[in-house]
């Protein structure tokens, strides 16, 4: 019993990691990690801003039609609409609606990604939204739109944004 | 007698440095900065006014003409091009917009970009960082002189959510 009481503290005082090593790495791969660190991510959005352009005409195609979605943003409501060069104007109507905004912005563009989701099912090939805020909208406002707009629950829906004031 | 005895049984200890706590502390730093690595790091100067909108996009920034919009002034590429006076900018006026200093530098831009051989080298977009505050009112006019400038693709920057 003595003697096993003996070699298990002997073993216990060998027990004696270097650190130095170590440190010696982290000393040198700390300075390195600081001058590649990003403390802020910082993201994109590709947006465009409509201007004169020759038209380019290639016809329809019958499986490939694409609307243009119109988003209008107003200081207590979203009016959307959907326009296409290739569908009557009556057949798109049914897409319009306006989205009065709640207490909670969530709700709304919850709501507006509903219903561009809906567009999106009957015109699949449609990849084109333009955004039309007031001139009172802020900035994060019309950011919050273009992010529902362009992705929902991970799928996307019209990922080219464009932005415009109201002609008129 | 009983003094130098003491002295004389004194023998010296080297003494043993505890690394184990900085190396807890290393340990955590070097967590935290293998987190915020990034592939790009750049340095942006913009002033601490700007308040950027945060958003679900993934795209990264690509290397293109900075136009920054704080609280108090607008800075191309580093150089105050107009002034912010209560949300209304002062130096760009809407009728008026090929009179503005922001207008005859991008113009200035597009040119230089022209004339490089190399379209890799060519910066086509305008990476724009605004304050999340700011009113369209104020955006759509500096946008507009932008495009007018022959800029009429724009990254909106934003802070990862």
């Amino acid at each position: 019993m003595s003697r096993l009481g003996q070699r298990g503290r002997k073993a216990r005082e060998e027990v004696d990691i270097d650190l130095v090593p170590i440190m010696n790495m982290f000393l040198v791969l700390i300075p390195f990690l600081l001058m590649s660190a990003c403390f802020f991510h910082l993201k994109i959005i590709n947006t465009s801003v409509p201007v004169l352009s020759e038209a380019t005409d290639d016809g329809p195609k019958k499986n490939n039609i694409k609307v243009t979605v119109i988003v209008e943003i107003t200081k207590g409501s979203i009016e959307l609409s959907a326009m296409s060069d290739s569908i009557e104007n009556g057949k798109l109507d049914k897409f319009s609606t306006r989205i009065i905004k709640g207490m909670e912005e969530e709700n709304t563009l919850n709501q507006l990604a509903l219903s561009l989701e809906v567009i999106k099912k009957a015109y699949p090939a449609s990849d084109t939204l333009i955004i039309i805020p007031n001139e009172s909208v802020i900035y994060d406002t019309i950011i919050q739109t273009m992010d529902v707009a362009r992705y929902f629950k991970g799928f996307p829906l019209f990922p080219n944004v464009v932005l415009s004031g109201k002609v008129g | 007698m009983a003094f130098g005895k003491r002295k004389h049984s004194r023998q010296f200890i080297l003494p043993k440095l505890q690394i184990t706590s900085m190396m807890d502390m290393f340990t955590i730093i070097l967590i935290f900065l293998l987190f915020s690595f990034s592939t790009k790091p750049q340095t942006f100067t913009f002033d601490k006014d700007v308040k950027l909108p945060e958003s679900t996009a993934k795209t990264d920034y690509n290397e293109n003409i900075k136009l920054v919009l704080s609280q108090t002034c607008l800075r191309l590429e580093g150089d105050v091009v107009a002034t912010l006076k209560n949300g209304k900018v002062t130096g760009l006026d809407p009728d008026k917009p090929k009179e503005s200093s922001l207008y005859k530098k991008l113009k200035a831009y597009r040119e230089e970009a022209e004339a490089l051989e190399s379209i890799a080298k060519r910066k086509e977009n305008i990476l724009f960082l605004c304050d999340k505050h700011h009113s369209f009112k104020t955006i759509n006019n500096i946008v507009k002189t932008a495009a007018m400038a022959g800029y009429p693709n724009f990254e909106f920057a934003v802070l990862k959510k």
